[in-house]
């Protein structure tokens, strides 16, 4: 075991600061919090409450992604993306936060008429049809899964279970650094076959609770694949500029080569086309059923009352081709997806979409109060949700680079150490 | 023997041995060569000077005609050679074609792909001169090689010779055309 550490060259302690990073990022945090804040005072409560909302299903799907990638890592046994584990394994600190930062959407629903968000949460809200929510069949026989206690317990449950494989997988892996034991390898293949488990279940209960229970009359079971597709897509993305970033720094100088991005830009580009595959397969089984109950939602996505095109049509048409036909095309080629400076524009670039993704999937479910139309695109709330996701992003990015002192750079007495820092075609 | 041999064969002991000559043998500007190893060595390519595969582009041009036959095909025969009413859906929709495009692409790419490589790499080959030799035999088994033709513009039988020589290989014979 002792030739992995001795091998290894940059078996060093992440001494180099990090610290100053985290107080910038922190900062960030706390004013796109406040920012956020202020627009209470300016939109309202409901608006800013849909793009907080945005703003926390963006980063947690990030999260979720880390999360399922270390799991998927161990549970293969891969060899090449040790070193990358590492900086994902550090990028789960950010759960308590957001469990934390998830806390206000859950007490306002609890609080006045328990419609502020999800308006099922109050059996009195007047569809606007003469009925009322507690009297809608379709609520009716979902009304015990879709509840304010069991949507409370189930967004708990949901954390608990993200925080808890989190420490295990952290706990793990940090403190095989230190004695270079091989049953934490073990261990942790044994927290990746039931967390995978556990997480796929988990991330597809919150997507259902928190995003496509908005429009509660909607049916989809396409839903949760096309929330991990996300995830996974994000997590890749944030992973490729976490190792630009180090290696920028020269943290990773000697330690990430060609074959590492490259391996990490297939993964990019594989969950392109899977990304793609889900969202296509959700709307062509719906434009091909052609039922009111799933086809509504694409309605309200594209066509005002009037039968007028809606800005959100066009928000659609650019998923379509930036979230799927830029980045594929782009990312065929192989230089693009290993010369530093072209693969750092288009995960960053994915970013961007998969945030207008979850605009797209959130947004329109807040109606206007006078003509009932979803709010357009170019509205204050994309103001406030850009607000939300950069507060929350700071907290999250503070996080991570607060738990990047607490150990090593890699994992440099993991048993396949050795298999990454050679990783080859 | 034959008045012009097929190329030269040089034996080298260990993989740094025959790593660093075939940087050698690359940088004297030859093209016509290649090296036998028992296993893969990791880096070859880079020190022989190999560039990246052409077969992607076989691929890419697979999946476009692919994609295009599958939309020219519904095209055709929904919209044009037997128009027919579907559930009430158009004659004809980019939606409803898209997995048979899709399923296309793959397939066409994934052949262009085999074929690609096959025209590349000139397989099945039946027979090559190298073959020949008895060194083939520890080439699979212990022993790497560095085989450089006649056919390539610098080859020069004394020179390239010197060359192999300098480059530390071993027992340096002509193979038979």
């Amino acid at each position: 075991m002792s030739t992995h550490a001795a091998t290894a060259p940059a078996a060093l302690p992440s001494e180099s600061s990090t610290s100053s990073c985290a107080g910038k990022a922190l900062v960030v945090g706390i004013a796109g919090i406040v920012l956020t804040i202020i627009g209470l005072f300016i939109s309202g409560g409901k608006t800013v409450a849909f793009s907080w909302l945005t703003g926390m299903t963006f980063w947690t799907a990030i999260a979720i992604g880390m999360l399922m990638l270390v799991m998927i890592h161990h549970i293969l046994d891969s060899s090449w993306s040790v070193v990358l584990r590492r900086q994902y394994e550090h990028g789960l600190a950010a759960f308590p936060w957001l469990a934390l930062l998830f806390v206000p959407l859950v007490v306002v629903s609890w609080m006045g008429d328990h419609d502020l968000l999800w308006k099922w949460m109050n059996p009195n809200y007047d569809l606007g049809s003469g009925h009322t929510v507690g009297h809608d069949p379709l609520y009716v026989k979902k009304a015990s899964f879709l509840n304010l206690p069991m949507f409370t317990a189930m967004t708990a449950l949901c954390f608990i279970v993200w925080i808890w494989l989190s420490a295990r997988l952290r706990k793990a892996s940090f403190t095989q650094d230190a004695d270079g034991d091989l049953k934490w390898t073990f261990m942790n293949r044994k927290t990746a076959a039931f967390g995978l488990i556990l997480g796929a279940t988990t991330l597809t209960l919150a997507s259902i609770y928190w995003v496509k229970s908005l429009d509660y009359h909607w049916f989809s079971t396409m839903f949760g694949v096309w929330f991990f597709a996300n995830c996974a897509r994000g997590a890749l993305s944030v992973g490729v500029l976490m190792l630009l970033w180090l290696y920028a720094r020269g943290d990773l100088k000697g330690v990430l080569n060609t074959n590492h991005l490259h391996s990490a830009g297939m993964l990019v580009f594989a969950f392109t086309v899977f990304w793609a595959y889900i969202t296509f397969s959700q709307y062509f089984l719906i434009w091909n059923a052609n039922i009111p109950e799933e086809t509504f939602w694409y309605n309200l996505r594209e066509i005002t009352k009037a039968g007028e095109p809606s800005q959100w049509k066009y928000v659609g048409m650019f998923l379509l081709f930036g979230h799927f036909l830029l980045p594929f095309l782009y990312l065929l080629s192989y230089k693009n997806k290993i010369v530093h400076s072209r693969i750092k524009p288009i995960c960053i670039w994915i970013l961007f979409v998969i945030a207008v993704d979850m605009i797209y999937n959130i947004a329109p479910a807040v109606k206007d109060y006078v003509t009932g139309e979803p709010l357009p695109f170019l509205s204050m709330n994309l103001l406030w949700t850009a607000t939300s996701i950069v507060g929350i992003g700071g907290v999250c990015l503070w996080a991570y680079l607060k738990s990047f002192t607490t150990t090593k750079l890699i994992p440099i007495r993991d048993p396949r150490i050795n298999e990454c820092l050679t990783h080859h075609e | 023997m034959a008045a012009k041999p097929y190329g030269l064969i040089a034996t080298f002991d260990t993989t740094p041995a025959v790593y660093h000559a075939a940087e050698k043998v690359r940088d004297a500007g030859y093209k016509n060569w290649d090296c036998i190893t028992p296993f893969p060595i990791h880096g070859l390519d880079k020190a022989m000077g190999v560039k990246r595969s052409h077969v992607p582009k076989f691929s890419l041009l697979g999946g476009i005609i692919g994609f295009t036959a599958g939309m020219s095909l519904i095209y055709w025969s929904s919209a044009i050679d037997y128009p027919l009413i579907v559930g009430g859906k158009p004659y004809f929709s980019p939606l409803f074609a898209f997995p048979v495009s899709y399923e296309l692409t793959i397939l066409f790419t994934a052949f262009a792909t085999i074929i690609g490589m096959f025209v590349l790499n000139r397989l099945p080959m039946h027979y090559h001169p190298v073959l020949k030799s008895s060194k083939i035999l520890s080439g699979m088994d212990d022993k790497f090689h560095i085989v450089v033709e006649a056919s390539d513009p610098k080859f020069n039988l004394a020179h390239t010779k010197a060359l192999l020589e300098q480059a530390g290989g071993k027992d340096i014979q002509e193979l038979e055309a």
